[in-house]
């Protein structure tokens, strides 16, 4: 490696002389600067390997295709431009073709389907212009009821093949569902597919729910709930619906829970005799420690991946800031320092980023800034954003935006860390206060 | 009249006495319940929540290798759920389940997913390949979308006469000759030189409408309050010219205009077949095929720590200007892992062979000198800021 | 006869509304303007302008304190209001008060929770500070969750940033 870095070093100095100066060997030169843009690529309907397959074989290869291109980083050649069609899984690809109509990336699947309803889908990616596959082919075996998770896998392993990142598609989110005006609101917690399909209510409507939080391996959600009259956070099996509250002394109020990465640990804010705290619990035992204790707001708490530290807002110093203390208190640092407040701060799973809510100049702004407080960079800026929460594999962020007025009312957004691809997600009515899951299994 | 009002007085306490007393409202504010929460059983909401019971469907992965068995990679196994028997739902307004378009009604005897064991059943397909005489006709015109690239481009105009560096960036194709007629007069996608994100775009300006400033800001910085900061470069090329991106404020002119420069004199230079070394590369011919790979690397699509890793790839080149895709390889990297590095190195493959699939716009008669290029892609100034 | 049936009826029907009124507030969360108010005939017991009345306490005495922006500090115009609730919850001790703390949409959620609470906090110990009971005031904090008036202006805002003191029958006490 060293000598390689030699020769790089090397390399430039011999581009920064005369040109006469170059001598035999390799001509040398260095690349710093790209394009960025959406990455095109071909994906043909599925090939149906029966007839009871064809179906399934053009809606899974469509899914694949929605969940690339919502990404912003791939850009789907419409079936129209094609000149060869990919015909049987197994016969060759005229690479040139491809290259013809400039695809750079070929998916190829194919899907068969049992007679006991068991789908099997299998596909392949190629590079097309080095005109070799990219990664091994894969095989994934489900029942016809799931197939938006199978395609959903499918196109995780393809972004994740050409992008070297972990892929997202086949997550879920939790949020808030709302309906009525804003003096009437409604909410009841609600689960879907990452794509807003497969919409399933987790409460009814009588008592207000707010901001779930999924556990570390998904199988739980934290929320908080007025059903008892009071703000309360409940701790819910997503599978069996069955729910429990969090022991909490009469009179005092609790809420913006989240989960340690142990999975047992829950950081929240507790409320009492007006003053709100920052406290852990151990769910099982039911004990709860202090963490803060100031005069001022401390709340939404969120642990960093690695569950050594916990990052949370507090106005101690006259407005909403960003503070990091260790997961068991102790005196915090400050980390947010530009102009406006900032509040809702979430630790990305990757650990490098802090995604939060800034609210500057009478607009709300999504943004994220290193562990730190550098870089910060906003990506939105709405009347009202705010509530972040991030994709499995860090590189989106899921956030609520409400609009303004009397008519006013929430829906979930997505945006990429670049701050590129913002886009609403769909839900059938209002939503606000989404979580998303991790990678599901 | 008085009387009305000890009666209905009368009536009223009463009331209340009997109300409160008789247990109507079972939560005095005094004594309000602390912790108390049904837990309702997952049988009771089983029949609501048929659809969510995570996996309906287990998707396990056989992973084969088209050339190893299946041990290579083991299959994942994803255990189905337990499926409680459906009781009759005893919720008193049980939230509906509402019907997902498209969704198949899930089957409870279906959530049990048949694991298949069975081994690769993908052989890799012959990589023989058919070497067609494309009439592309239909080719898709480029459609303006998003983009980012160090040079910004102007919206195609009908009279846009670009370098046939340029042109050959959307003529990835081995039959030069027969396609670059279509696209003469055609340019690049519009792009521009920096990701204008909804926070740094004024709060009442539509992005389609905001007016185009005539003169660069001074230090464009990733934050709300900043001006937007031409969206939309101008067409005509003397303004490129002026609108450097920042990154490279000298070199890009220079780099601009070589390249114009050296496309013309390539055009209608002579051919010498077969050159032997002849006189040194000029840095304008080097800088010409630089600006031709910049124009081709794609780093849209790769992770962040791809772009934290520079790879130094090396070509072998025809004698008419085309990289020899079999010689295209990895000499090293540096900066991150080397599964990032490969996504990195996959994407400079990409850039090399697109826009040398006409030939790069090279001397011939330096031949010697270039008949071996290493190139170092270097993502520093791409990475997200 | 029938007249005086006809009375036990009425009278009946409205003390029911004037007593569940606050009952929904403990029961369901729901609603928390406070400002819905029951169906008071006019001059009738339990009316506004029976001075022994939950409604009197709602709309003559004042149930509502608001604040300035990111505040939970009481001006003197409130601190008037509040002495007249003070009076009447001293008056009238069969009752117990919960205090509703709310926001105004301009925060984030949890930082509005906060808030709403800082606010019902102040007033109950300004109440408390003023004899009432300790052990008949509660306070709960909605947030931004129920505002009472919709529109996105600071005419809006100022209504929704508020406490409101809900008073209902308790026999605890």
């Amino acid at each position: 490696m060293m000598t390689r870095v030699l020769t790089l070093l090397a390399a430039l100095l011999v581009f920064a002389m005369p040109a006469a100066a170059q001598t035999g060997g390799p001509l040398r030169i260095e690349i710093t600067e790209g394009v960025i843009e959406p990455l095109p690529f071909a994906n043909p309907d599925f090939v149906a390997e029966n007839a009871a397959a064809a179906e399934l074989a053009r809606q899974i290869a469509r899914v694949v295709s929605e969940d690339l291109t919502g990404t912003g980083l791939f850009r789907e050649i419409p079936a129209s431009a094609f000149i060869s069609q990919i015909t049987s899984f197994n016969s060759p690809v005229q690479f040139s073709d491809w290259r013809a109509i400039n695809a750079q990336a070929l998916i190829s699947g194919a899907v068969s389907v049992g007679g006991d309803g068991s789908v099997s889908v299998k596909f392949r990616l190629y590079d097309v212009f080095a005109g070799q596959e990219l990664g091994d082919g894969l095989q994934f075996n489900g029942t016809q009821a799931g197939w938006r998770r199978i395609a959903h896998k499918v196109a995780d392993a393809v972004y994740s093949r050409i992008t070297g990142e972990g892929g997202y598609f086949d997550s879920r989110v939790v949020y808030v569902a709302e309906a009525g005006t804003k003096d009437d609101r409604r909410k009841r917690l609600a689960i879907m597919d990452y794509d807003g399909a497969n919409v399933q209510y987790l409460t009814d409507s009588n008592a207000i729910v707010l901001a779930p939080r999924f556990s570390p391996n998904g199988d739980r959600i934290l929320y908080t709930s007025y059903e008892s009259g009071f703000p309360r956070i409940y701790v819910m099996d997503v599978a069996s619906v069955g729910r429990r509250a969090l022991p909490t002394l009469e009179g005092d109020m609790s809420f913006a829970p989240r989960f340690a990465p142990d999975g047992n640990t829950v950081v929240y804010s507790l409320t009492t005799g007006g003053n709100t705290d920052i406290y852990r619990m151990d769910i099982t035992s039911g004990a709860a420690t202090r963490l803060t204790s100031t005069p001022a707001i401390e709340t939404a708490p969120s642990f960093s991946p690695d569950g050594s530290r916990i990052v949370f807002e507090s106005d101690r110093s006259g407005s909403q800031q960003l503070y990091i203390m260790g997961a068991n208190g102790g005196e915090p640092q400050r980390i947010s320092f530009g102009q406006g407040r900032y509040g809702t701060p979430v630790w990305s799973p990757r650990g490098d980023l802090i995604a939060f809510t800034k609210q500057s100049k009478g607009r709300f702004h999504i943004g994220v800034m290193r562990t730190d407080g550098s870089e910060e960079r906003l990506l939105t800026a709405s009347f009202l954003d705010e509530g972040p929460t991030w994709s499995p594999n860090g590189r989106v962020i899921m956030f609520t935006r409400e609009t303004q007025g009397a008519t006013g009312s929430a829906s979930l957004y997505s945006v990429d860390i670049s701050g590129r691809n913002l886009k609403q997600i769909r839900t059938e009515g209002g939503a606000s206060d989404p979580a998303w899951s991790p990678l599901q299994r | 009249m008085r009387i009305g009002y000890y009666i209905s007085g009368a009536g009223h306490i009463g009331l209340i006495l009997l109300v409160l007393f008789g247990g109507m409202f079972n939560t005095p504010p005094q004594s309000f319940e602390v912790t108390e929460v049904s837990v309702i059983s997952g049988a009771e909401f089983d029949a609501m929540m048929q659809g969510v019971q995570t996996p309906d469907v287990t998707t396990d992965v056989a992973m084969p290798a088209p050339d190893l068995p299946a041990e290579q990679a083991p299959p994942v196994e994803s255990q189905p759920d337990p499926t409680p028997p459906p009781p009759a739902p005893q919720v008193t307004e049980a939230p509906e389940t509402d019907p997902v378009p498209q969704q198949p009604d899930p089957l409870p005897q279906q959530t049990e997913a048949e694991v298949s064991d069975e081994a690769p059943v993908i052989a890799p397909p012959p990589q023989e390949e058919v070497v067609l005489s494309p009439t592309i006709s239909d080719r898709p015109v480029p459609r303006p979308s998003e983009r980012v690239a160090p040079e910004p481009v102007a919206p195609p105009e009908p009279d846009t006469q670009v370098s046939d560096a340029v042109t050959e960036e959307v003529v990835p194709d081995e039959a030069a000759e027969v396609v670059r007629e279509e696209t003469e007069g055609g340019a690049p996608e519009e792009a521009t030189t920096r990701i204008v994100t909804e926070a740094m775009e004024e709060p009442s300006a539509a992005p389609t409408t905001s007016v185009r400033p005539r003169t660069r800001p001074a230090r464009p910085e990733p934050v709300a309050e900043t001006p937007p900061a031409d969206p939309a470069p101008e067409a005509a090329p003397e303004q490129q010219a002026q609108e450097q991106p920042e990154a490279q404020p000298d070199q890009t002119a220079d780099a601009v205009n070589d390249a114009l420069r050296q496309a013309l004199e390539g055009g209608a230079a002579s051919p010498a077949a077969g050159g032997q070394s002849g006189p040194p590369m000029t840095s304008g011919e080097r800088d010409a095929l630089r600006v031709a790979v910049q124009q081709c690397w794609n780093v849209g699509s790769l992770s962040s720590e791809a772009l934290r890793t520079t790879v130094v790839v090396a070509v072998s080149m025809t004698e008419d200007g085309k990289p020899q895709s079999e010689s295209l390889r990895m000499l090293g990297f540096e900066g991150g892992t080397e599964a990032a590095a490969r996504q990195a190195f996959e994407s400079a493959r990409r850039a090399i062979i697109r826009c040398g699939a006409n030939g790069f716009s090279l001397p011939r008669d330096k031949y010697d000198q270039w008949r071996e290029i290493e190139m170092t892609f270097n993502p520093e100034n791409m990475r997200i800021r | 006869m029938t007249l005086f049936t006809r009375g036990i009826i009425l009278a009946s029907v409205l003390a029911l509304a004037a007593c569940t009124n606050p009952d929904r507030f403990d029961s369901a969360g729901a609603g928390g303007a406070g400002g819905a108010g029951g169906a008071g005939g006019i001059g009738a017991p339990g009316s506004a302008s029976d001075p022994r009345s939950p409604l009197y306490f709602q709309q003559t005495i004042g149930d509502r304190v608001l604040f300035q922006v990111d505040q939970s500090s009481i001006t003197p115009e409130y601190q008037t209001v509040l002495d007249g609730q003070a009076q009447w919850l001293m008056t009238n001790t069969d009752y117990v008060a919960i205090i509703e703390g709310h926001a105004d949409e301009q925060g984030t959620r949890e930082y509005n929770l906060a808030l709403g609470a800082r606010r019902a906090n102040a007033v109950q110990e300004y109440l408390v500070s003023r004899g009432v009971a300790p052990n008949r005031l509660r306070v709960i904090s909605y947030g931004k969750e129920r505002p009472i008036e919709l529109c996105s202006d600071e005419a809006c805002y100022s209504q929704n940033r508020r406490a409101v003191t809900v008073i209902s029958a308790g026999l605890s006490s």
